[in-house]
């Protein structure tokens, strides 16, 4: 197999993407290994590797002596279709070796619209989708990762889900699975054996009944399980494992650069956001620690550029004093540093000016909403002003291209709120064109993009129906017809994508078989534009006999049984119902450290929950 | 001044993978990696400055490859290569570094050693006949006929089993260039089956033939 591989790398296009051996990648001897891991990421290499938790976990099932983790990826179309006709299996980018042979095949759930990527990958893998199709012969097929909030879509291919934080339980299932393997391996009594892990999902022993109307009757736990199972969070991320070294790719990737995580968790609640509420509660990482593990990485790596994870950058607690720590070594070894996600109201004078040492790249804002009420609606707490102040700042500081993010067709919007999209882009112009100090020669570009709003599980708008495409469409065309100046692009998502998204974010068990079809039919990568027929999609809907506005565009009473009801996030539904509540009366709820609102994170007692304020 | 170093490395196994642009990346990174002082260019996107007189295909290995590094302070040639070659990725060596001799316009030739899935007597045949036609993509991303039998007059043709090995000097430079796989590509063209060929740059060459140092 191994020169046959050889053969089909240099007929494909950028072939390092699938021929391993990259720096601080880690191969084993197979005689000290007794587990073997294949971590998949359900998308294309350059996607997957730009991903912190794949390389997190990877670093930590690989520091365990008797573990050996491989990255697996999906292929591209080209070369699929090579190992398909030459019946090459998918197989881990380090050994080379197949992966239908090891222990464990994972899966990491990021975005919704990858569920299809993962069915490819089994069957090129030549692992039996379904659960009830694979015997002891087979690896066990485990995933974990945001989606697995509401795993109900892929309950019937996957053997167990990982909810919430893995770097402990993981482990624990991995650890588990090696006392079974010692005592004599029966796939049903270790399944039954890690449905008493915390934080471990078995969905073959919750068994679900649906209403007349299609909604569900009734979760029953089966085989004296958990009646709910409540996600893991990690308690101290300063004692946490961080990895010391990154697979640093050849060739290009999304994110090419190292990455230090500063913070889970948001102290925000925006109404839409479901990491918002499902990371909770907010738990920071030292200034020591971050800039320790910044630098060893950095060492590690070679990267040029390495950038401060988090949510909601700005509120990191420290994040002057982090600055200043990590730019006494960043500045004199040429290192940029970089920081997604900064909120514009967190966003100082000076934090600007520290920033113009380093490479300006664009400004990015998220008001996400066009007029104060529909931000209020949301629960982003942002004013118009404190918006206009800080980009005035912002062109002080020299920057000429301001880049908005806005959502549609988000709960209560009118066509007013798109209005409003439009004058705020027109008001951020004209804030530049008033700075006297403007550089000489230059305008400005505001390039506006505007996004599908996607109900969620765990957030207050998981009852919410979606717009139509009829609806979001219209508002699309109304915002065109809003703008009058060149100096504002415009750019949206697609619609039909984002009701797909919506509902497999929010479907149940049937959907498995509208997953199944959808795979047989060859839809593979669907968040791929060039790869996604709406169309065909919705002729597997009709065939499966469900209708996919059952989920996405109607409006669930508080008192449905919603799929993902037997999971814990720790955030409650009384909560939920509460800021669902408020946001019709456009009410907002203040922030983690202004006020405790109750949410229900705080039965972890960590981190913001039990901090002084 | 600062001096131009010329370091030699191998790039071989799975390293045959890493495209051009990407070995530039890589090798940079490898720079920081060991700590080396390396000088960095002025201005808005400040870059390290490293060079490569001549870019090797994707997918082929090389024995004695060549790159430039400009060096802030001076070092040790002994050392930088120790501390290079530690951090090297899989397939990547660091074999010597001396301060640079000729001109990366010098570079004009490359000696190569190509095995080919193909018997040698069908090789002899081919380059026995007066011309030797192949479609070859110029710069311009059009194509046009060239007759390599000339460049291959000198070469060492030997038979392994159901292999051949060819071994020759091919034009590698700015003004004339000849990439080693216009052969099986014309072998498959004039017997109408697939060959397979491995080939490995063996060391770069200046006009007159001596070795590029």
């Amino acid at each position: 197999m191994k020169k046959q591989l050889e053969d089909l790398f240099l007929q494909v296009q950028k072939p390092a993407r699938y021929t391993g051996g990259e720096l601080n990648s880690v191969t084993k001897d197979l005689k000290d290994v007794t587990v073997r891991f294949a971590f998949c990421f359900p998308d294309l290499y350059e996607v997957g590797m730009s991903h912190l938790g794949m390389k997190i976990l990877y670093s930590q099932f690989n520091n365990e002596p008797d573990v050996w983790c491989e990255r697996v990826f999906a292929p591209d179309r080209d070369m699929e279709e090579l190992m398909r006709q030459h019946h090459v299996p998918l197989f881990g980018l380090e050994s080379r070796d197949a992966i239908r042979d090891f222990d464990f095949v994972g899966f990491t759930l990021q975005y919704e619209l990858s569920f299809t990527a993962i069915l490819n990958m089994l069957d090129l893998a030549g692992i039996p989708l379904r659960v009830a199709d694979r015997d002891e012969s087979f690896p066990l097929v485990v995933a974990g990762g945001p989606c697995a909030c509401n795993p109900e879509p892929l309950a019937d291919f996957v053997d167990l889900f990982f909810l919430g934080e893995g770097e402990e339980v993981d482990l624990e299932v991995i650890n588990l699975y090696k006392e079974h393997k010692k005592n004599g391996y029966s796939k049903k009594s270790f399944l039954r054996a890690c449905a008493d892990i915390e934080g471990v999902y078995v969905p073959s022993l919750y068994d679900v009944t649906y209403n007349e109307d299609g909604t569900i009757a009734a979760v029953t736990p089966l085989d004296g399980v958990k009646p709910t199972v409540r996600k893991r969070i990690i308690k101290d991320l300063d004692t946490c494992f961080y990895p010391e070294s990154f697979v640093v790719p050849y060739t290009d990737v999304v994110f090419d650069r190292a990455q230090s995580e500063i913070f889970r968790g948001c102290i925000r609640g925006c109404r839409f956001c479901q990491a918002g509420f499902i990371y909770r509660p907010v738990r920071e990482k030292s200034v020591d620690t971050i800039d320790k593990q910044s630098h060893d990485l950095c060492r590690s790596t070679g990267y040029e550029e390495f950038s401060l994870s988090s949510l909601s950058t700005s509120d990191y607690t420290k994040l002057e004093e982090l600055l200043d720590r990590l730019l006494d070594w960043a500045e004199p070894e040429h290192t940029n540093i970089s920081l997604p996600s900064l909120r514009i109201d967190g966003f100082s004078e000076e934090l600007a000016n520290r920033l113009n040492v380093l490479r300006r790249a664009g400004l990015t804002f998220a008001p996400e909403a066009g007029t104060q009420r529909l931000r209020d609606a949301i629960n982003k707490n942002i004013t118009e002003e404190e918006i206009l102040d800080t980009v005035a700042k912002a062109f002080r500081g020299g920057w000429t291209a301001v880049k908005l993010y806005f959502m549609m067709g988000l709960p209560t919007e009118t066509m007013e709120d798109i209005e409003g999209m439009a004058d705020l882009g027109q008001k951020v112009v004209d804030t530049f064109y008033r700075n006297p100090d403007k550089p000489k020669g230059k305008g400005v570009t505001v390039t506006m993009s505007a996004s599908c709003f996607v109900p969620k599980p765990f957030t207050p708008f998981q009852w919410e129906p979606q717009d139509t495409m009829e609806q979001l469409l219209e508002k699309q065309q109304h915002l065109v017809e809003s703008v009058h100046t060149k100096k504002i692009s415009l750019s949206w998502h697609d619609a039909k994508t984002s009701f797909l998204e919506a509902v497999l974010a929010r479907g149940d068990r049937r959907l498995c078989r509208v997953l199944e079809v959808a795979h047989r039919r060859g839809f593979n990568l669907d968040s791929w534009s060039e790869h996604f027929d709406f169309e065909a999609w919705m002729s597997v809907f009709e065939e499966c006999g469900l209708d996919p506005a059952f989920y996405a565009n109607r409006r669930r009473p508080y008192e449905e049984v919603l799929p993902w009801d037997h999971l814990d996030y720790g955030v409650t539904k009384a909560f939920l119902i509460k800021e669902n509540e408020l946001a019709h009366q456009a009410q907002t709820t203040p922030n983690c450290r202004q006020k405790c609102s109750g949410c229900g994170a705080a039965c972890w007692k960590e981190g913001v929950c039990v901090e002084n304020r | 001044m600062l001096k131009t170093v010329r370091i030699f490395f191998s790039k071989t196994g799975r390293a045959k993978y890493i495209s051009h642009l990407d070995l530039t990346r890589t090798m940079s990174r490898a720079v920081r990696r060991a700590a080396i002082p390396l000088w960095y260019t002025e201005g808005f996107n400040r870059h390290p400055y490293l060079t490569f007189a001549a870019p090797l295909s994707l997918g082929y290995e090389g024995l004695r490859e060549t790159m430039d590094l400009r060096l802030e302070e001076d070092m040790e040639p002994a050392e930088l290569v120790a501390r290079l070659d530690a951090v090297m990725p899989e397939g990547l060596h660091i074999l010597s570094a001396a301060e640079a001799v000729a001109k990366p316009g010098d570079l004009a030739a490359a000696e190569y050693r190509m095995t080919l899935s193909c018997p040698a007597d069908k090789v002899r045949d081919a380059l026995a006949l007066p011309e030797l036609n192949v479609e070859k993509k110029t710069k311009k991303k059009t194509m046009k006929t060239i007759d390599i039998r000339p460049y291959f007059e000198k070469a060492d043709v030997t038979a392994e089993g159901e292999n051949t090995m060819v071994q020759v000097t091919l034009p590698s430079g700015s003004t004339e260039n000849i990439n080693p796989g216009l052969l099986p590509a014309a072998l498959e063209a004039l017997y109408g089956e697939k060959v397979r060929c491995d080939v490995v740059r063996l060391r770069v060459l200046q006009m007159n033939g001596t070795e590029f140092a």
